[in-house]
């Protein structure tokens, strides 16, 4: 990291720190300056001047005032104006999103969508890149996808039709696999981050974090798995704020047993997400889908009905929406189309 | 005085060498002068000045009764808990339950699992701090710490909407209704002075630089760092060793500043499970000897579907537990039964209600 010659500091000080063998500036700053003062040999004056210079150096900004046209906080829409209401705008941009839910309820649906969505101009509500989707558990469902892009602007309904020919949707969505926890984070540190880094793309799915670590670890690995989740989400925190970019992961989900886990609020349903308390702990926004009795249909299609629920988020109520998955997409359910029992 | 040298703040080898120059006691180090101290122990004309410097600094408020270590009665730290401000919480039961609201000049630990409301406690205290003083308020600024990116301006507009709506519709008098005016949401965004750190290092850097920026800024009552526990839970291995110490440190940083400055210091902190004889049982993170850092704990947590807080440490109050909810205003109290905060009587009288 930064050496000590960045610093404006007195070749006195300078040659004292090489001699005494501190590295870099996160190494003195991470020492009291009694210990750098025994350390160095230097004067308590000089040590004090040497952690300001230092602790100057590893912050970016004093701090700021906050000003409300500043930026409201960029959101990445889901290409449905119901369910971006309640998300207020749509998943944030630069923080980990967690989408959860029983198999089959809708959750990769929703991930392909926001690839598609990622690929708008900002005034619809996208963020004018790509999307890269790292598939863990399951092929990529490529056929899906084709037909997503096929029925976007049946979807996207408000955005004139020249914008939506204009993209070229399926090029602009790259795939990768990650069979286990290793190749996942490789995946993540050197693929993935090349692609933002070249902004190519602006989005990152995980479909799903839960597979690998429900399958690498038994119980008894407690320590190692908790060891494990840290790194991957301070990966994933680092890719989505270095690049200003939305992340969501798929979450699995675990059933309740009466009586455990009742510290994580009261159950909206039977379920709830898997990995615990160290994984939630590093999740921004917690999303849950679930499927409700009864079905929605819509002239000839057919819709199990759902739930886009979201369990927490900073700037977000607990609150819900009725969606259904339609060919287009997954759509929220506006007063207009009413379940059917 | 009598006071040894050894009790001095200076490096170890200095005191040595003053020590075996036969200097024992401050009184022997301030009849010489710098020159002669030099000579005398062998030490540059740097250092000598350097002890002189610190002897007199610390010896003369001893002396004079008035400087930092002076030591005072508890009569006088009485008269001083009692003029101790507070920062409200607009939730009336945990006001009342905490004596009047947050103190300042102490540091609070705010412990919840995920989504139970810590940051909105936080971005509450960071809007209520500045709420005029003809409104029981304390007009004051906050330096907002945030190192989870959960800090959203959207939410910080609703609750410093939902303030100011609160004090136009309390305006009576025209020193009120002139504060009102002057209270807008804007004013409230620009009091708030945000900063992200995005690791440990950037954190104790932050925290290093602090007291300059708060004796730049002598209106800040306020600091939050929401939260303390992430930045020290990444970076496993790189840690381990030197995590307690570390933390240690800051905890000293951050009692010294608010003591100082008069500043109030509010940290959230994550849970964790630990396993205690085959029971798993949740706690605050960052282990026990973090415990002692924050003068003040409260554990915010589910009780089937009602959001309770609970006062688990504290000096002068006793253990309470209060129903809270999180609206779209903030945080209040969960009948609804809120009451303005400069009305709210200051005594303990709602306690055994809240309990």
């Amino acid at each position: 990291m930064s050496s000590w010659r960045q610093l404006e500091l007195h070749p006195r000080i300078v040659n004292a720190l090489q001699k005494a063998g501190v590295q870099s500036v996160r190494d003195a700053l991470c020492m009291s300056g009694p210990d750098l003062q025994r350390l160095t040999c230097l004067s308590a004056s000089d040590v004090r001047r040497l952690l300001t210079a230092a602790a100057l150096l590893c912050r970016a900004r004093r701090p700021q005032p906050v000003l409300a046209a500043d930026d409201f906080g960029l959101r990445l829409s889901l290409g449905c104006p119901v369910l971006d209401g309640l998300l207020r705008g749509g998943l944030p941009v630069g923080g980990v999103t967690e989408l959860s839910g029983e198999s089959g309820v809708g959750k990769t649906q929703l991930a392909l969508q926001l690839c598609l969505s990622v690929q708008y101009p900002a005034r619809h509500g996208g963020l004018d890149s790509g999307a890269v989707f790292v598939c863990t558990e399951d092929t990529f469902p490529s056929r899906r996808l084709q037909q997503l892009i096929r029925e976007q602007s049946r979807l996207r309904a408000d955005v004139p039709p020249h914008v939506t020919d204009s993209l070229q949707f399926g090029d602009r969505v790259y795939v990768e696999h990650a069979a286990d926890l290793t190749s996942l984070e490789s995946c993540l540190r050197r693929r993935v981050r090349l692609l933002l880094a070249r902004h190519l793309v602006r989005f990152v799915a995980v479909d799903s974090v839960a597979s690998l670590f429900r399958s690498e670890f038994g119980l008894s690995d407690w320590l190692e798995k908790t060891k494990q989740l840290l790194t991957l989400s301070s990966t994933l925190h680092h890719l989505c704020r270095q690049f200003n970019s939305a992340v969501l992961c798929i979450n699995q989900v675990t059933d309740i047993f009466s009586g455990s886990e009742e510290y994580m609020g009261p159950p909206s349903s039977t379920v709830r997400p898997a990995l615990g308390l160290a994984w939630a702990n590093q999740v921004m926004v917690r999303l849950m889908l679930r499927r409700l009795r009864g079905t929605v249909s819509r002239g000839e299609e057919d819709s199990a009905l759902r739930r886009l629920e979201v369990v927490f988020a900073p700037h977000l109520p607990r609150a819900g929406r009725d969606a259904a998955v339609w060919k287009e997409g997954v759509r929220g359910l506006d007063g207009a189309d009413a379940p059917l029992g | 005085m009598q006071r040894p040298v050894t009790t001095l703040r200076l490096s170890p080898q200095i005191k040595v060498k003053v020590l075996n120059a036969g200097f024992q006691t401050l009184d022997d180090v301030m009849q010489v002068s710098a020159l002669e101290l030099s000579r005398e122990a062998g030490l540059s004309q740097e250092e000598a000045l350097e002890v002189l410097q610190v002897a007199r600094k610390e010896g003369g408020a001893d002396g004079g009764g008035a400087g930092d270590g002076a030591s005072l009665t508890a009569l006088d730290l009485l008269q001083k808990e009692e003029a101790l401000t507070r920062i409200v919480t607009f939730s009336s039961r945990l006001d009342a339950a905490l004596g009047g609201g947050l103190p300042v000049g102490k540091i609070t630990e705010i412990c919840g699992v995920p989504g139970m409301g810590k940051t909105q406690l936080c971005l509450q205290l960071a809007v209520d701090v500045q709420v005029p003083p003809c409104f029981g308020g304390l007009g004051g600024q906050v330096v907002f710490i945030d190192t989870e990116g959960s800090f959203v301006v959207q939410r910080a507009v609703d609750l410093a909407t939902a303030a100011v709506r609160h004090c136009t519709l309390l305006a009576e008098e025209a020193e009120q209704r002139d504060a009102a005016a002057a209270f807008t949401v804007e004013t409230i965004l620009s009091n708030i002075f945000m900063v992200r750190c995005h690791d440990y290092v950037e954190l104790l850097a932050e925290i290093y630089l602090l007291p300059d920026f708060l004796s730049s800024h002598p209106k800040v009552r306020l600091v939050v760092i929401d939260s303390v526990a992430f930045p020290f839970r990444q970076h496993f291995d790189e840690l381990r060793a030197q995590r307690t110490r570390l933390l240690n440190g800051l905890a000293q940083q951050l009692i010294s500043m608010a003591t100082k400055h008069d500043v109030a210091v509010v940290l959230s902190n994550q849970m964790t499970t630990r396993l205690q004889g085959g029971q798993s049982q949740l706690v605050p993170a960052l282990g026990e000897s973090w415990g002692h850092a924050p003068t003040l704990r409260l554990l915010l947590r589910w009780a089937g579907s009602q959001r309770q807080a609970t006062i688990f440490k504290s000096p002068d109050c006793e253990e309470a537990t209060v129903n809270y909810q999180i609206t779209t205003d903030g945080f209040r109290d969960d009948d609804r039964s809120e009451q303005p905060p400069s009305k709210r009587p200051r005594t303990l009288a709602g306690q055994s209600a809240a309990c």
